[in-house]
């Protein structure tokens, strides 16, 4: 690790102060970016650490039935304040990692960072959730712009995501067996006014929406709707040595099936 | 079996002090104010190295020294590392091309060390590593072994820029064993013939603790620190490459956090470290950090077999040959040539009854990391290719799996039963520890478990391997028993702990024979100064060798105190009796303790009482055995394949801890299940190795595994006094081919023919597919 300057603003004013200046950075839950340092793979010469902000923390149900959550708040405790209320993204949560994990990171950490194999994002767009951050509100489906690129911009900070709460609701995920990050990962919402279906782990453009499994699950919500779907395209398809393009292809299909027959 | 010891499940009494942190590993024992080494390591495959430029670095802040090749030339170390070679089938030796401490003229693997930086912190070392200006000419890189897939080849057959000049094919060796005549005949003749390929790929031993290595020169001396499997063949190959008189090198290694045969090994860093250490007067410190050991710790197995069966009309075993080729890396690591070779044939013929063999073993170079010991060292690779093939005959002839085997067992009369490839195995009741297997496994109840799981969709197989191992590492070793001037013992022992519990074990057993309280007992190991030499730990030997020179350290010890007592008390010593706690003196009622006897003797003056040291050689070799049964499921729709039960039955003889054997057994049949499952070495075909980090590289966690049933049907060994066996391999020799026959038995139903491990989902995933593309 190279050296570094750390400071640990108390609200999101000064945090976005002190992300003002030349080369800061922002340091979330540290669960990628303190990794990478480790390994010298980057250089920051300040980081602006954003755990110590109490107005980013917490979870709360707001009175248009979507459940706020903010930037700062870890997994852990998503995985516990959100069981009553939305258990698909509990369950989500209470699987990332293992416990030292879902004690330091964050949901804002998670979606600013945009890996391709979180778990987060998948929840994020399959509830068509709300990004807020110090500056605006941006749409899910604004917001994932392909693997680590998001519409958030140099200083712009996660204070919280407003997830609408689905009236069923399922993440499956199938661990690369190294890692354990999603070697694909299916969220499926159903909603009044129809279903939503995010996939990530798999694709080289990050998470997406799989729109033909929406429209077949939103007249018809059950495992057997998906049957009749042709296998997504695996050309577009991340291909490593954990998984083809075609095997992660064919595990969308078999994860959105299994994520139905668990919602429903 | 009380004579020898009392068989107890005695709890490990070094758990408490390694579970709180109060472990002594090497990088927490490093000296005060030591500095620190870092190594820049090749960053490419294989390159010629055309500039090496120090200068920006050795002024960047803190740093005392930098070393390189031609430094070390300079102050006259250079000599390269050793390698225990084998010869040729035609008698010649293998070539054992030189391999340097730092890379000299080019560099041949990613993560070979170049040049050691030590500076006054470790960062300090990291950054002026960064100034080091190292240029490399890119040569033809060679990943896969010759002849599969090997891009350095040009047109005419011949390798282009071989791995090194000395070996032109890159091929090290070509090894031969058995009578290849008498096989070649007994194949014309054969009623049946079976024949597979068994790959067995590349795996890292991942020790929780990483390699450590510590150096300080004090007055002329060089304390060493390490991370090691025994310390006394460090203390003289450093003594040797740094032309330093043998005691003017001390080396110490207290606790270690796993070793697996990859810490038997001198590495070059040791030397390095040490020559630093010499040159500044001082001490130096290195640990290597996660990423560097998995680039540079020796990797274990990375080989691939044809092996073919010949049977008779009975379905009788009548021959057997192999034909592997296996890969060395880059060089030949000080054991690496013994691994296919020497050690495979050991155990080649495994359980059968034989008549004739041929092995055939070609080691080869390639620019990938060295490849040595890994957890039962040739033998997991032989019983693998063996039994795998036992399945696949079975599958050909029509017959059960176990039927076959039981068909060929060496009888229980037949011992001692001398093997073709030159063993005697002293005992074994092959069919007896079988029986016990397929009772405890249900062996029977199979079919109903599998309609069960066809019913959710599920594949369910199931695996069979009966294995044999044969104890290695040196038959002989030596023991102090020091009484104390607190009014203890201590007892110094040659072996080293990894982990696996030594100290409860020899103190455990030493009381068990003297009476001495098992608290009064101090376990000794791993210091070159108080023990001036020892076999270490590797090849399951620690506790038959250490336990059998204990027993001689004992009786030299009672019969010495008996003849003291007796004169004491104006008695003959046949007067004076031990009864395994206390002396008696006839016609008196007197009775002594081992240690009211010592303090006695301290009393009178009678130092020479007080130690007592004892050298033993074991008579022969003692061979575990067992079966282990596995069911699988596999999910067809996800490739996942899921270990659903596990049981094992093992013949290692008497036993001295039921419970640490077991926990023996529980850790070996986990680290081969890794391997099976989802352990495995990729480089891509630039030689960068893309599993290097715990992202990318899986290994085995609990929830990986089932609770497993385990049990011993003991045949006590004939060749050592307390009928023991050996247990510290067996687990993964055994866990291999039992979890890939059942895998492959879940998958033949849908028409795979040739499952081969790891057996990721992904795999299992394309295994299927492809066979139902071929299927039509």
């Amino acid at each position: 690790m190279y050296n570094f300057d750390l400071v640990r603003p108390t609200s999101i004013d000064e945090a976005v102060a002190a992300l003002g200046e030349e080369e800061a950075q922002p340091l979330g839950g540290g669960q990628t970016l303190i990794p990478t340092l480790k390994q010298r793979l980057a250089m920051p010469s300040k980081l602006v650490s954003l755990t110590a902000i109490a107005e980013m923390k917490g979870v709360c149900k707001t009175d248009d039935n979507a459940l706020a959550i903010g930037g700062g708040t870890n997994h852990a405790t998503v995985a516990q304040e959100a069981a009553a209320d939305f258990p698909g993204l509990a369950h989500l949560a209470a699987n990332i990692g293992d416990p030292a994990v879902r004690s330091r990171g964050t949901i804002g950490g998670s979606l600013a960072n945009n890996d391709p194999s979180a778990c987060y994002p998948a929840a994020a767009l399959g509830t068509g959730a709300t990004i807020k951050t110090n500056k605006r509100e941006i749409a899910a489906d604004d917001y994932f712009q392909g693997m680590f690129a998001t519409a958030l911009e140099e200083g712009e900070i996660i204070t919280e995501v407003r997830l609408p709460i689905p009236e069923a609701s399922n993440y499956q995920k199938f661990e690369q067996p190294a890692s354990r990050f999603a070697l694909v990962g299916v969220f499926v919402a159903k909603y009044a006014d129809g279903v939503r279906v995010a996939v990530t782990g798999a694709s080289n453009d990050g998470v997406f929406r799989w729109s033909e499994a929406e429209a077949a699950l939103s007249s018809d919500f059950s495992a057997g709707a998906v049957d009749g779907l042709s296998t997504p395209d695996g050309s577009g398809m991340i291909s490593d040595l954990h998984g083809s393009g075609d095997y992660r292809a064919h595990l969308v299909k078999v994860l959105t099936k299994r994520a139905v027959a668990a919602a429903s | 079996m009380d004579a020898f010891g009392k068989s107890q499940p005695v709890r490990r009494r070094e758990d408490l002090r390694l579970l709180t942190g109060a472990g002594r590993y090497t990088d927490d024992t490093a000296p005060e104010g030591a500095l620190y080494g870092y190594f820049l390591r090749a960053p490419v495959a294989h390159g010629r190295i055309t500039g090496i430029d120090t200068e920006e670095a050795a002024a960047s802040p803190g740093v005392r020294l930098i070393l390189t090749a031609r430094d070390l030339a300079e102050a006259g170390v250079t000599e390269g590392l050793f390698t225990v070679m084998v010869k040729n089938r035609d008698g010649s030796p293998g070539i054992a091309p030189r391999r340097p401490i730092l890379a000299e003229d080019k560099v041949r693997f990613v993560g070979e060390p170049v040049a050691l930086i030590v500076a006054e912190t470790l960062d300090q070392a990291k950054d002026a590593a960064e100034l080091v200006m190292l240029d490399i000419e890119d040569l033809p890189v060679h990943v896969e072994i010759a002849g599969a897939g090997d891009g350095g080849r040009d047109g005419d057959g011949a390798v282009e820029s071989p791995v090194h000049v000395e070996a032109p094919d890159n091929l090290c060796v070509d090894f031969a064993l058995g009578d290849e005549a008498a096989t070649e005949a007994a194949f014309a003749e054969a009623a049946h013939v079976v024949t597979l390929e068994v790959p067995d790929h590349k795996i890292i031993a991942n020790a929780l603790e990483g390699r450590a290595f510590s150096a300080a020169w004090v007055d002329g001396r060089l304390h060493v620190t390490m991370s090691s499997q025994g310390v006394w063949t460090h203390k003289s190959q450093i003594a040797k490459v740094l032309g330093l008189p043998e005691d003017a090198v001390h080396v110490v290694t207290e606790d270690v956090g796993g070793g697996f045969g990859m810490k038997t090994m001198v590495y070059p860093e040791y030397f390095a470290i040490a020559q630093a250490a010499r040159h500044l007067g001082g001490a130096v410190r290195w640990a290597a950090e996660r990423g560097e050991g998995m680039l540079s710790d020796n990797m274990g197995r990375d080989l691939v077999s044809t092996a073919s069966l010949a049977f008779d009309a009975d379905l009788r075993i009548t021959g057997y040959r192999v034909d592997t080729r296996f890969n060395l890396g880059a060089y030949a690591s000080q054991f690496g040539p013994l691994m296919q070779t020497q050690l495979f044939s050991r155990v080649l013929t495994g359980v059968y009854d034989i008549p004739a063999a041929h092995l055939r073993s070609r080691a080869y170079f390639t620019n990938t990391c060295q490849v040595d010991a890994y957890r039962g060292a040739g033998r997991p690779e032989a019983i693998y290719v063996l039994e795998r093939l036992m399945d696949r005959a079975a599958r050909e002839l029509g017959i059960a799996p176990d039927a076959l085997r039981r068909r060929n067992f060496i009888p229980p009369e037949a011992f001692p039963y001398k093997t073709v490839g030159g063993e005697t195995y002293d005992v074994g009741a092959f069919a007896r520890v079988l029986d016990h297997g397929a009772a405890a496994a249900d062996w029977d109840g199979f079919e109903a478990r599998r309609a069960a799981s066809e019913a959710r969709g599920r594949l369910r197989g199931r695996g069979l391997c009966y294995y044999i191992e044969a104890i290695l590492g040196a038959p002989d070793e030596g023991v102090r028993v020091a009484f104390e001037p607190d009014g203890g013992a201590a007892i110094y022992v040659g072996t080293q702990s990894n982990g696996q519990g030594h100290e409860t074990v020899f103190a455990q057993f030493l009381s068990d024979q003297t009476g001495i309280p098992v608290e009064r007992i101090r376990v000794v190991q791993g210091d070159s100064d108080l023990i001036a030499s020892g076999g270490g730990t590797g090849g399951s030997r620690s506790v038959t060798v250490q336990t059998n020179v204990t027993l001689k350290a004992v009786a030299e010890l009672v019969g010495a105190f008996r003849a003291f007592l007796a004169e004491e008390a104006g008695v003959t010593a046949e007067e004076v009796v031990f009864d395994d706690t206390h002396f008696r003196v006839a016609g008196t009622n007197a009775t002594h303790s081992m240690l009211d006897v010592a303090e006695m003797a301290r009393k009178a003056g009678r130092d020479d009482l007080l130690s007592v040291a004892a050298h033993d050689k074991l008579a022969a070799r003692s061979f575990p055995n067992g079966c282990h049964l596995v069911e699988v499921e596999v999910d067809p729709e996800t490739g996942t394949v899921t270990l659903d039960r596990y049981t094992v039955v093992d013949d290692f003889g008497n036993l001295i801890n039921p419970m640490l054997v077991e926990g023996q057994v529980h850790g070996g049949i986990a680290q081969g299940v890794g391997q099976v499952l989802m352990e495995r070495v990729v480089y891509d075909e630039t030689g960068q190795l893309l599993t290097a980090s715990f992202m990318d590289y899986a290994m085995p966690r609990a929830n990986d595994l089932p609770f497993f049933h385990f049990e011993t049907q003991p045949v006590p060994s004939t060749s050592n006094p307390m009928g023991m066996k050996g247990c510290g391999e067996a687990g993964t020799v055994g866990a291999m081919a039992a979890v890939a026959n059942a895998v492959q038995d879940a998958l033949w139903g849908q028409g795979v023919r040739q499952a081969d491990m790891p057996f990721t989902p992904h795999r299992v995933w394309e295994m299927l597919a492809e066979a139902r593309i071929a299927a039509g």
